[in-house]
């Protein structure tokens, strides 16, 4: 089991449900918060390894709140299901980890989660 | 409004189009221009003609004019001689042995020392002066035979005779009449005259050339007097009088024309104006036909073009139309397609959580109904984003895609049907610079198509290999092939060969591997296969590409 703490942030219960049940199974700390503000207090109080967030939010989106991110921010996996342009370029440039058009390929999301963990881990090991 | 673009080129045709019949414009015009100045030459040449013969006449009126009054003038001049020399007949007949009357008469009709007058008469065999006046031989002395030969004519005919009689280097004119002063006598009168005599005759006719003939013809010994010594006169007028018994002849001719050197050329004046107004007309006529031909030719240009002006605006209408209902269409569908992403989604999730839950326990009809869940759901996810990339065009986003990995990944999402063999070639380093879920959508879709293509099994082959700043990606099925006509329209949305499906999938290909800078083409031959081949940008050039 890894024991990389994972923040899930998406409106979708269904959607946050199903994708906390798999990295559960695959080892992983899961939390989740179901809108922006919710995922900034989140992130500023827990450590996570991992943000697996959707873009479009009522609220704040997933862009915005990964540019409020504390520092170092973690890794940042943004899901969309929209081709909002200019909000997935924004995230490009705010650091996204990765992007990834909803529906994904399970095996896919996986494998970036696994990356983004050890990437954050490599960091933290530098910056210490 | 691109549609408005459309309408430069339609003109630039239209004035293509109307350039090109002008060749059989010229050509009429030409002729035209040709028909006119032959008719006006025509007229121009006939009208100077005309003139030219008017003008003959007008001289040949006038020189017969003054010819008729020169002669008039002559025929006064010796009208009273054969009177005088009656006259003088009687006056010698009663005068007889006293010459004395008949030579204070004589010296009246005497004018000058030339002039003389005599009275012959027979003498034995020849014929002697018996009177004489003035210049004139002695009395008793015989005539010489010339002036016998004359006498005898005056004495055979009633009237007065003339003749010119050469003596030495003189000449004389001579008149007779017969019978004057008895039977057999002749009464005569004789003047001397020279060159001098000759240009007095001229008088006030300078500007004729005369010859006087004491003939009814121009015969040489008849001459009496000339104005020129060019005999005899060429193109003149005769004119005829009588003196005495005998005709005369006054023949004329102009040196100069009388009607005047400006009327003598009028002819050429008509000609040469005429020419000059043939060729001015003619220039007028050919610039008014061009001008008509070119304002034919504008105005079906014009209306030409006005034509095509309308029917690309109904067009551009017609388009605006039909984009505005694909517009609506396509925001309908991207929203649906939106909104369907989120459950399909979510049931991938629960599909990927129930298999992995029921792990090896699970049975093998749950396994194929999962497995059956799964393939319909990224059927499904696959037809929406199809829907949603045509729709929305969205521009791709280019990072370093390894093509291994994702190849993989697009063959896990759709595993091969039963009686597929996929054979998978692509070498390890290619990695392409691209939107990763975009190509990922263009090999899913070749994929699946490949598949659809062998419904009796076959081998898909999947290779890519990069070569220099390319890299090429081959999906290559032993399916049923393609015939020219179907595969000159895969490319166009919403055209489809399958029972399944919108017809989406190869229009998205082409519009995200355009959006890439990429090519595809195909090769297809039926019943043996088809090889789609698309060409994109390696990644090592990433550095290259303007950021």
């Amino acid at each position: 089991m890894t024991g990389f703490a994972v923040l899930v942030v998406d409106d979708e219960p269904g959607m946050r449900d199903t994708l906390m049940a798999i990295l559960e199974i695959h080892g992983y700390r899961v939390s989740s918060a179901p809108d922006g503000d919710t995922a900034v207090t989140a992130v500023r109080e827990g450590a996570f390894d991992v943000v697996v967030m959707d873009v479009r939010m009522p609220g704040r989106d997933g862009v915005s709140v990964l540019e409020e991110m504390g520092d170092p921010p973690p890794n940042v996996i943004l899901m969309t299901a929209y081709a909002q342009e200019e909000r997935l370029r924004a995230a490009v440039n705010a650091n996204a980890f990765a992007v990834v058009h909803k529906p994904f390929d399970m095996r896919r999301m996986l494998r970036l989660v696994a990356d983004a963990s050890r990437a954050f881990q490599n960091v933290s090991e530098v910056t210490q | 409004m691109t549609a408005w673009g459309i309408g430069k080129p339609a003109v630039a045709e239209a004035t293509d189009r109307a350039r090109t019949p002008r060749k059989p414009v010229r050509m009429r015009l030409r002729l035209i221009s040709a028909v006119t100045l032959a008719v006006l030459g025509g007229a121009v040449v006939a009208s100077s003609l005309v003139v030219h013969n008017v003008i003959q006449d007008q001289e040949r009126v006038l020189l017969q004019e003054r010819a008729g009054e020169a002669a008039s003038v002559l025929a006064g001049a010796f009208a009273g001689v054969q009177d005088s020399l009656e006259l003088l007949g009687t006056l010698a007949l009663t005068d007889q042995g006293h010459p004395s009357l008949f030579a204070s008469a004589a010296r009246l009709v005497i004018t000058t020392k030339n002039e003389g007058v005599l009275v012959t008469a027979r003498h034995g065999t020849g014929m002697a002066v018996t009177a004489a006046a003035g210049n004139a031989p002695a009395v008793g002395q015989a005539i010489p035979a010339d002036q016998e030969q004359m006498a005898r004519r005056a004495l055979s005919t009633t009237g007065m005779v003339s003749a010119v009689l050469p003596d030495g280097s003189r000449r004389w004119l001579a008149f007779a009449v017969g019978n004057a002063a008895g039977p057999g006598t002749v009464v005569w009168e004789r003047a001397a005259f020279s060159a001098a005599t000759s240009a007095q005759l001229a008088g006030p006719w300078g500007d004729l050339n005369l010859a006087l003939y004491l003939s009814s013809r121009p015969e040489p010994a008849a001459l009496l007097a000339a104005t020129t010594s060019k005999l005899p006169l060429a193109g003149g007028t005769a004119y005829r009088f009588t003196v005495g018994a005998e005709t005369w002849l006054l023949v004329a001719s102009t040196p100069t024309p009388l009607v005047g050197t400006l009327a003598q050329n009028t002819p050429w004046l008509v000609l040469g104006i005429g020419v000059l107004l043939a060729v001015l007309v003619t220039t007028v006529v050919e610039a008014q036909s061009r001008r008509r031909d070119y304002a034919a030719a504008l105005v079906e240009e014009r209306t030409t073009s006005l034509r095509r002006a309308v029917t690309d605006l109904e067009q551009a209408q017609a388009q605006l139309v039909r984009q505005e209902k694909l517009a609506a269409m396509g925001q309908l569908a991207s929203t649906v397609g939106h909104e369907l992403r989120n459950p399909l989604a979510v049931i991938m999730n629960v599909l990927y959580l129930l298999e992995t839950m029921a792990g090896a326990g699970a049975s093998e009809a749950m396994r194929r109904h999962l497995a059956t869940a799964k393939r319909e759901t990224s059927a499904a996810a696959l037809i929406v984003s199809d829907l949603l990339d045509y729709a929305s065009g969205r521009a791709p986003m280019p990072a370093p895609v390894p093509l291994a990995d994702l190849v993989a990944e697009v063959l896990s999402v759709v595993p091969p049907p039963t009686g597929v063999e996929v054979v998978q070639r692509v070498e390890p380093d290619t990695v392409i610079n691209a939107d990763r879920d975009q190509i990922r959508q263009v090999l899913l879709n070749l994929i699946t198509n490949g598949y659809d293509a062998m419904p009796d099994g076959g081998v898909l082959d999947v290779s890519a290999r990069s070569s220099g700043d390319s890299a090429r990606i081959t999906v290559t099925d032993t399916g049923m092939g393609m015939d020219e006509e179907t595969k000159a329209s895969i490319f166009t949305p919403f055209y489809t060969t399958k029972l399944r499906g919108i017809g989406l999938g190869l229009a998205v290909i082409k519009r995200v591997v355009d959006a890439h800078g990429g090519t595809i083409s195909v090769q297809s031959t039926p019943s043996v296969g088809t090889s789609f081949t698309v060409t994109l940008c390696a990644a090592h050039t990433m550095a290259s590409l303007p950021p």
